[in-house]
């Protein structure tokens, strides 16, 4: 027994002796060494330049609308970082509802318990995976109380914007519920972004932020001005091109630590 | 007894109620049980798949079954406080006096006596049905219950509503706290806890079963009318129960007031397709077809018989509507009438729970 303990110690003295060491000549190349949150931050732009806002006339540069957003929500899900040596690390349970009206138009994602590392790379979905959509009742953010779920064609509404607009041809405002998960009008999409040749060094300074940027006017790009269509609640085409055209918008802005 | 005396003694115990609403059954069949064993439930509690059954669409790998969270959905499921003005509970449309179907009405009033547009299904063996709605619009059984809950003619409430009754509520802090561990109250929770309840409705004791399993014959009427469902109707209604949970249009009409599977779809060819209904208990479930336009098996027989409307997406098998000369009519009937499972309706175990 006392023996046993001893050896243990010893071990356990060389280790640590062994990690200082290990610290000091390569501080961010093991894993085991720790973990570090990283922020993952969009910024909504309008007209490219100006900082989109919520309960504000904005006009939409690609159709003339004017338009007031009252709701901006949408779904990420699935984040994960690509390390140096080209291994990936996943979140678990990855999914995050963006509200913006309540989280402002700039919101954040906490990435907790990200191994110390060098990363290079971004991978996220835009929507709900097609799993969590077929897979009953869910909690947290894909909780059904939070008004995103359509509770008479099953699934997640990736995506609502609503709002009022004097060109909308539905008696003044507009309501758009993008989703769908399967066949050929399904939404959910994968994206990643590299950081053009930087790298985040993940090395528990609390510091590292992943900043993207998105277009909400893009929208409309393709299916025009809300006086044509002012409202989708269900998944199909219009749905189909409307989110792939915002979800086309989203681009790497920088990283820092 | 050996069922009782397990539950009373893992499961019970924290529910006053219960132990006193068993040591009544206990003491009760104790002097009973010398002259007859009729007191005890008919069955066990607990999901079990019936042998000639195939294997259910419903898994409990994560909604593990007990006993408590299927105590805290069958409350829910009997509890009109759950809707906006408190007047209509899940059993007020699928009664288990009526084989967990509506009232014997063509639509079934929900708050404000409003009407939706659709005959109240039963919701007997939904463990097997891969899709929920006349149009299967619903994928998950857990995600079921959010329709009526919040849809305006029905139960017109929100979820965070109901988990903000929930939450003051004493009598469900406790159920939750006995269900969950924490008096915490989740949509989630709540919804798997119905369908724990749902899950546990399993019609599988009709004299067609009883047939099936030797414990009793079919007269001559009946078995003749057996043969003949085989031959014109079990394409669509297959055994064991009793649908195939395809879409179809059985011809009931030319032109479409409800699009039925269309509106899921958005495909043409699902105008007017709906989801084969199961038929276990049908003579106990009238009036019939998805807006409940018939009121007698008679009159769906008749339809078959003579009165299939041509469309675009009408059945092939339909063509030429379903051919029921001289007295098939009557036979059929008296083995649809072997489908009707009364113990369902008494059930121990799924009955409106007495306080
Ligand atoms: C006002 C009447 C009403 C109330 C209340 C009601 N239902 Fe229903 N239920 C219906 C109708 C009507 C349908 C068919 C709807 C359709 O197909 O559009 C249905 C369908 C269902 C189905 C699917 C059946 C199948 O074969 O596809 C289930 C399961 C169900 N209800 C469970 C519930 C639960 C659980 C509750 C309580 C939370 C509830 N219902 C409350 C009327 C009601
Ligand atoms: C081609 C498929 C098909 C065949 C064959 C078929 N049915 Fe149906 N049946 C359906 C469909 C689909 C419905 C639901 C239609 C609706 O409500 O729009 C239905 C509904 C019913 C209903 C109403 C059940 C309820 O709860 O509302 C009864 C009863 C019924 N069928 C009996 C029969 C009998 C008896 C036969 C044989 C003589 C038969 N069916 C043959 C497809 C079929």
């Amino acid at each position: 027994m006392k023996n046993t303990f001893k050896l243990g110690f010893i071990a356990l003295a060389l280790s640590a002796i062994a990690a200082c060491k290990k610290d000091k000549i390569e501080p961010t190349d093991s894993a085991t060494l720790g973990t570090d949150n990283v922020v993952l931050k969009i910024e909504h732009t309008w007209q490219d330049s100006l900082e989109f806002q919520l309960n504000t006339d904005l006009v939409n540069p690609l159709t003339g609308d004017s338009l007031n957003f009252t709701t901006f929500k949408y779904y990420i899900s699935n984040i994960r970082l690509k390390k140096a040596d080209g291994s990936w690390w996943t979140q678990p349970n990855s999914y995050f509802l963006l509200d913006l009206s309540a989280q402002g138009t700039t919101p954040s994602m906490q990435l907790t318990g990200v191994p110390y590392g060098e990363y290079t790379e971004v991978e996220y979905v835009l929507g709900v995976d097609s799993t969590r959509n077929v897979s009953g009742a869910q909690d947290g953010a894909l909780s059904p109380s939070l008004g995103m779920f359509w509770s008479w064609n099953s699934g997640y509404i990736m995506l609502k914007a609503e709002g009022i607009s004097p060109n909308a041809s539905m008696g003044g405002s507009f309501a758009f519920h993008l989703g769908g998960f399967s066949g050929v009008n399904n939404v959910v999409t994968k994206k990643s972004h590299t950081f053009v040749g930087n790298s985040l060094s993940v090395s528990g300074n609390g510091h590292c932020q992943i900043h993207l940027e998105a277009a909400p006017q893009t929208l409309w790009q393709t299916v025009g001005s809300v006086s044509g269509n002012s409202m989708i609640h269900m998944p199909g085409s219009g749905a189909k091109t409307m989110s792939d055209d915002f979800f086309g918008s989203f681009e790497f802005e920088h990283i820092h630590e | 007894m050996i069922s009782l005396a397990r539950l009373n003694s893992n499961t019970f115990m924290s529910n006053w109620r219960w132990i006193r609403l068993l040591a009544v059954i206990a003491v009760g069949s104790l002097i009973v049980s010398c002259k007859k064993e009729q007191v005890e439930p008919y069955k066990k509690w607990g999901f079990s798949k019936p042998d000639y059954f195939p294997e259910p669409v419903y898994n409990f790998d994560n909604n593990k079954q007990t006993f408590q969270k299927f105590t805290l959905g069958r409350e829910l499921f009997y509890d009109p406080f759950l809707s906006s003005d408190g007047t209509v509970s899940c059993a007020s449309c699928h009664a288990n006096s009526h084989a967990f179907a509506g009232h014997n009405t063509a639509l079934s009033p929900g708050v404000n006596n409003l009407l939706g547009t659709r005959n109240s299904p039963s919701i007997a063996n939904m463990a097997w049905s891969p899709s929920f709605m006349w149009d299967g619009g619903i994928n998950h059984i857990e995600v079921m219950p959010i329709a009526p809950l919040t849809n305006p003619v029905e139960m017109n409430e929100t979820l965070a509503n109901i988990i903000a009754k929930l939450q003051q509520s004493e009598k469900y802090k406790k159920l939750f706290k006995e269900a969950y561990g924490t008096e915490d109250v989740t949509d989630q929770r709540v919804l798997k806890a119905l369908t724990q309840y749902m899950m546990m409705i399993v019609s599988n004791n009709s004299k067609y079963d009883q047939v099936k399993h030797g414990e009793a014959t079919f007269t001559d009427a009946e078995q003749q009318g057996y043969e003949l469902f085989q031959q014109k109707c079990s394409q669509c209604h297959t055994e064991p129960l009793f649908t195939d949970y395809s879409f179809r249009n059985n011809g009931l009409d030319q032109s479409f007031s409800d699009g039925g599977r269309f509106l899921i779809t958005q495909n043409e060819n699902d105008k007017g397709k709906f989801k084969v209904p199961s038929l276990r208990n049908v003579a106990l479930t009238y009036p019939y077809m998805h807006d409940g336009r018939y009121y007698t098996l008679n009159d769906v027989l008749n339809h078959y018989a003579t009165g299939v409307q041509h469309s675009s997406t009408l059945d092939p098998l339909l063509e030429n509507g379903i051919p029921l000369p001289g007295n098939e009519k009557t036979l059929l009937i008296a083995f649809l009438n072997t489908l009707s499972d009364y113990h369902l309706m008494t059930d121990f175990w799924l009955a409106e729970p007495k306080h």
